[in-house]
């Protein structure tokens, strides 16, 4: 058994909107990162991944409000320690975040180095500049950045350079878990490639233990990481293997998802992509019994009635939140290849 | 356009604005309904007379009379003539005369002013006192005489032979109903200066000050729009010279401009509406900025060029496919060059140039005329306050209206 | 460096070519206006005076001041030759003194009393802007409609409030001039101190009015920057919230300095008028007095000085940004 990097119980986290009302974005959320693992989270805009991100990270301000669960990494429970706590031993240190649109991220009007700077003294007020500088040399080295970069300003920085260097300043301070939120979506196909190949790097090299990895472009996920959770509506819908979730998805919705893959291959192109109709519920009063029910196509009279919806076991270590047993699903889907189309097994480009 | 007013009415800030805007306007337009005095008509002989109802003394006394014996008439009238500080100015005057101090007590009338009337004497003079101080003393004195006398007043006619015989008295307990006075006149905020009724006055003021307010807004968004519209749509050299230009005022302080054309205009030829049209011609710089800017994100839009493609001339794409996108923007800026023309014109007038005085007054030749006249150090506060509460009121409702319409038309300015 | 340089030349030029724009300006638009300047002011000087031969001698006195009855290009150099030699003319209504001996004694009042009164209510707005929208709640509440009442009061209604109650009913300021009126200026504590106590009036409506602006400004800027992008990367990278109040702080005053380029024209425009309620010996009452006397050439002088004044704030703001925004260096090397 390999080390557990980051454990999270029930993690249920809320939006207070400022009309007072209660908006539950993560809603009793489970699942382990272990060490050398990177986790994908899929799922439509507004499901609560990005949220779930945000949370994870122990550190909130409104209008995101912490509820119940536990978060655990590598062994330290951080919910529950005073925010300050988190902020000066937790974030940067244990774990790491890049924010959607990196782009963005870097504040406009200080050089890179002296971001740099801000953060190691924020954890190590007695580091003396020289030292920052040398450490950030050197790290920006090892990632293939060159060093003239730290002197520059964001707006001197080509798209590409900015996320990269927005990766090489999360890892300074060597955490433990990077959470990437969808790092790669607003860059060219070239940037692209190297944003990723610079993840798939930080892991392999060992500067960090496990990778939390966002995106809504499917084909991305299924080649950066080895496990993947589905979302739906603030909830974990099915958590499995990257392999199983993408050619053997349980989950209707996971089905469905999985089903609007656009595979640019030879002898796909006849394929009938699927949409799933209909919009995810109002988180504001999502329904009492599966959340999914209006969009399911299976949908059965018992799945709006049985409240409470747990995730089910299957087998091969993977879980789903279905009332319908594995073999009544799998049931199903063959029975429905066998009237409708085929499919054959997507091949998905890797962007290596 | 109708959505859009839906839109509006829904922002809380909108709404405040909107009807406190409405509530000028309505006041602006009923009150010459009702009293239709002219503005400018002085009626009042003197300065500053102090708010309040003004009841004829002659007409009184032919009025109907009640008796009313009302508790503490008596130490009300007294209290009228006779105040706190003047009972202290009564005792310093008496210590100066060599009046031992224990032997006054400020609190006893009838004692104090027994005293008084037998110790003072105007001749006298007290060392290191000013000429206006015993003018005060003079004035004081005279007020006090037959304060404490009971008895009526006595009202005579002259007869035939010129010889006055009385013909009625006036007991200290009579009243007349107001209402029964045939001459009675309410001025709820006094009289200015040249005493005028401040509240006719303010009312017509306002009226003018708005139609200021609105021409110069008008001229000022019309040629904002013009250039706005051009420049931004055509670009090219015509964009470059014509935001040249633009950047020249903006950096002219456009009072500057005023000043010097107000002043050069000479005060003859100086009416209301010139004024307006002055501060309109001189404030349209930021319109065409914003509109340029509004303009250039429109320009390469898809319908902007799909109807460019399909042969639209430029003037209907401009009134088609442009204006209605910046239409709501264009209405902001209407608003605050609104507001912002009735408080040039007040500046303006402040200045000695405002319109010619005589025949409409405006918010700013208002203040004008109460700052020459000092009313502000004379502490007459009817005579301007009332002016900067209505400035800032129509300030203050426009500028919400416009953050209303910025917040439902912007959303990311909504937090 | 270079591209600062290039920046800077370009803010230079651009600053010249305003100069001489406002130059013309100031001695075209007189000139263009219909009617005759000179015959208005003898217009108004001859005011009851019934001998029309005297008011011919009168206008034909002043054309030879003025300069009227030569060419327009002559005009043009004469004006040209007395603003360059530092003196206006004659002042009308003060005669003899010459216009610039009656600004040189307004001017420094003013800059005194409104540079100062600028800066520190622009500074106090902005910090008061940025910390009700990091602070929001009780804060925010309190301050954003007052600042929304103050900002749309007129300066010169500020002063009057100010002057009545602090000046009138109080009595703890004078309520006019720049020092006693019993005072003849010398560099005594007395007079000092009078200086002082009459400055307080006209700098606090000034600091005050222009505190609302900003400070509106302020916060919808710092609202816009607190929830960009790298705030959050800043807080999740363990940055102190006071460090990330900072960064909010610098990024949000740089368009707001832009708007104070922008606007400073009219702040000043409105100072002038809250100097005349004050009786301020500034320019603001050297216009009024101008204006009520007729004086052409010092009301066509002061406007020109307030505008090259307005002009060199302006071009200092532009500098000091240049220096204070990296994008602008960014810009320019492209």
């Amino acid at each position: 058994m390999r080390n557990v990097i980051l454990e999270v119980k029930d993690l249920t986290t809320k939006y207070i909107t400022r009309f007072k009302e209660d908006i539950y974005a993560v809603d009793h959320v489970s699942f382990k990162v272990e060490e050398g693992q990177s986790l994908g989270i899929a799922g439509e805009s507004g499901c609560g991944k990005s949220t779930l991100a945000l949370s994870l990270m122990g550190y909130y301000f409104p209008p995101l409000h912490y509820t119940s669960g536990e978060i655990i990494i590598d062994g330290l429970n951080i919910t529950g320690m005073p925010p300050d706590d988190v902020r000066r031993t937790i974030l940067g240190r244990e774990i790491a975040y890049i924010p959607q649109a990196a782009m963005n991220a870097l504040n406009p009007t200080q050089k890179v180095i002296g971001f740099i700077e801000d953060v190691v003294q924020a954890h190590y007020p007695d580091t003396s500049k020289k030292d920052i500088y040398d450490l950030a040399r050197q790290r920006f080295e090892l990632l293939g950045l060159p060093a003239e970069v730290l002197q520059r300003y964001p707006v001197e920085l080509s798209g590409g350079m900015k996320q990269r260097t927005v990766i090489a300043v999360s890892v300074i301070l060597g955490p433990k878990i990077l959470i990437a939120d969808e790092p790669s979506s607003a860059l060219d196909v070239t940037s692209q490639k190297m944003v990723i190949k610079m993840l798939r790097d930080l892991m392999e090299n060992g500067y960090i233990k496990a990778m939390i990895f966002i995106t809504h472009e499917l084909p991305l996920l299924y080649n950066v990481t080895d496990h993947i959770m589905v979302m739906y509506a603030g909830q974990l819908v099915e958590l499995a293997s990257a392999q199983e979730a993408v050619f053997d998805p349980l989950h209707p919705y996971s089905k469905g998802l999985m089903g609007s893959i656009i595979v640019p291959e030879e002898g796909l192109r006849n394929v009938k992509l699927t949409a799933i109709p209909g919009v995810p519920p109002n988180l504001k009063n999502p329904p009492p019994g599966c959340r999914f029910a209006d969009r399911c196509k299976y949908v059965q009279p018992e799945c709006r009635t049985v409240l409470g919806q747990q995730l089910r076991e299957a087998h091969g270590g993977r879980s789903y939140r279905c009332i319908f047993p594995e073999t009544v699903l799998r049931e199903t889907y063959a029975n429905e290849q066998a009237h409708g189309q085929t499919r054959e097994q997507p091949h998905v480009n890797t962007p290596r | 356009m109708k959505f859009m007013f839906q839109q509006a009415f829904r922002s809380g800030k909108f709404v405040t604005g909107f009807s406190i805007f409405m509530a000028i306007l309505l006041v602006v337009l009923i009150y010459p309904l009702i009293i239709k005095d002219p503005p400018l008509t002085i009626i009042g002989r003197g300065t500053f007379f102090e708010p309040g109802i003004y009841v004829n003394v002659y007409d009184s006394l032919g009025s109907p009379q009640y008796t009313l014996n009302l508790k503490g008439a008596d130490a009300r009238r007294v209290a009228s003539r006779l105040n706190d500080d003047d009972r202290a100015a009564m005792q310093e005057w008496l210590v100066a005369a060599g009046v031992p101090e224990a032997e006054i007590d400020t609190a006893d009338t009838p004692l104090l002013l027994e005293l008084w009337f037998k110790t003072y004497d105007p001749t006298l003079s007290v060392p290191g006192m000013t000429n206006a101080r015993r003018n005060y003393f003079i004035r004081l004195n005279n007020s006090l005489q037959g304060l404490l006398d009971p008895n009526d007043a006595i009202l005579a006619a002259r007869d035939e032979e010129g010889a006055l015989q009385q013909v009625g008295t006036i007991a200290q307990t009579d009243f007349v109903n107001v209402g029964q006075v045939p001459n009675v006149r309410l001025l709820p905020l006094g009289t200015d200066n040249f005493g005028r009724d401040v509240l006719t006055e303010l009312v017509a003021a306002t009226r003018v000050s708005l139609q200021i307010g609105f021409v110069a807004g008008f001229i000022a968004t019309l040629i904002g729009l013009v250039i706005g519209l051009i420049s931004g749509y055509i670009g090219g050299i015509v964009d470059d010279s014509l935001m040249f230009i633009t950047n020249l005022f903006t950096v002219i302080p456009s009072f500057v401009l005023l000043i010097l054309i107000s002043f050069s205009i000479g005060q003859d030829k100086r009416g209301a509406f010139t004024v307006a049209a002055v501060i309109g011609f001189t404030s349209w710089v930021w319109t065409a900025r914003a509109v340029r800017s509004q303009v250039i994100s429109l320009r390469n839009r898809d319908h902007v060029n799909l109807s460019r493609l399909s042969g639209h001339s430029l003037f209907s794409i401009i009134l088609r496919d442009i204006l209605p996108y910046i239409a709501s923007y264009v209405v902001m800026a209407l608003i605050l060059q609104i507001s912002a023309g009735i408080l040039a014109e007040a500046g303006l007038s402040i200045l000695g140039l405002g319109p010619r005085t005589t025949e409409v007054p405006t918010l700013g030749l208002m203040m004008n005329w109460a700052m020459i006249y000092q009313a502000h150090i004379l502490g007459k506060w009817w005579a301007f306050f009332p002016v900067i509460l209505v400035i800032a009121l129509i300030a203050f409702s426009m500028n919400l209206m416009n953050t209303g319409l910025d917040q439902v038309f912007n959303p990311a300015l909504r937090d | 460096m270079k591209a600062y340089a290039s920046y800077f030349s370009n803010k230079l030029l651009w600053f010249l070519v305003t100069l001489v724009a406002a130059f013309l300006l100031n001695f075209f638009l007189p000139r263009l206006m219909p009617g005759d300047p000179v015959a208005a002011i003898v217009a108004r000087m001859a005011q009851g005076m019934t001998n029309t031969s005297g008011v011919q001698a009168i206008y034909e006195q002043y054309t030879e001041l003025f300069g009227t009855n030569l060419p327009m290009h002559e005009q043009f150099f004469l004006y040209v030759r007395n603003v360059l030699r530092g003196d206006f003319g004659y002042s009308f209504s003060q005669y003899p003194r010459t216009v610039a001996d009656v600004i040189g004694a307004s001017i420094w009042w003013t800059i005194a009393l409104q540079l100062p009164a600028i800066l520190v209510g622009w500074i106090i707005g902005n910090t008061l802007g940025v910390l009700a929208a990091y602070r929001r709640g009780g804060f925010d509440k309190v301050l954003m409609p007052s600042s929304i009442f103050v900002s749309n009061l007129p300066a010169f209604g500020m002063a009057v409030i100010l002057l009545v109650v602090f000046g009138v009913t109080l009595r703890w300021f004078p309520t006019s001039g720049g020092y006693g009126f019993d005072m003849i200026p010398n560099l005594s504590w007395d007079f000092i101190w009078s200086v002082i106590v009459h400055y307080q009036l006209p700098f606090w409506s000034i600091v005050l009015i222009t505190i609302g602006g900003q400070a509106i400004g302020m916060r919808s800027m710092s609202i816009y920057e607190l929830n960009a992008d790298y705030v959050k990367y800043s807080r999740f990278m363990g940055i102190k919230d006071r460090q990330i109040v900072g960064y909010v702080f610098r990024n949000a005053m740089l368009p707001q300095i832009t708007g104070l380029a922008l606007a400073i024209g009219t702040m000043v425009g409105g100072a002038l008028v809250a100097e005349i309620i004050f009786s301020y010996p500034g320019l603001g009452s050297t216009i009024l007095t101008a204006v009520l006397g007729g004086d052409y050439p010092l009301i066509s002088a002061t406007t020109l000085i307030v505008t090259i004044m307005v002009l060199i704030a302006n071009f200092a703001i532009e500098i000091i940004y240049g220096f204070l925004d990296p994008r602008i260096k960014a810009a320019q090397s492209d």
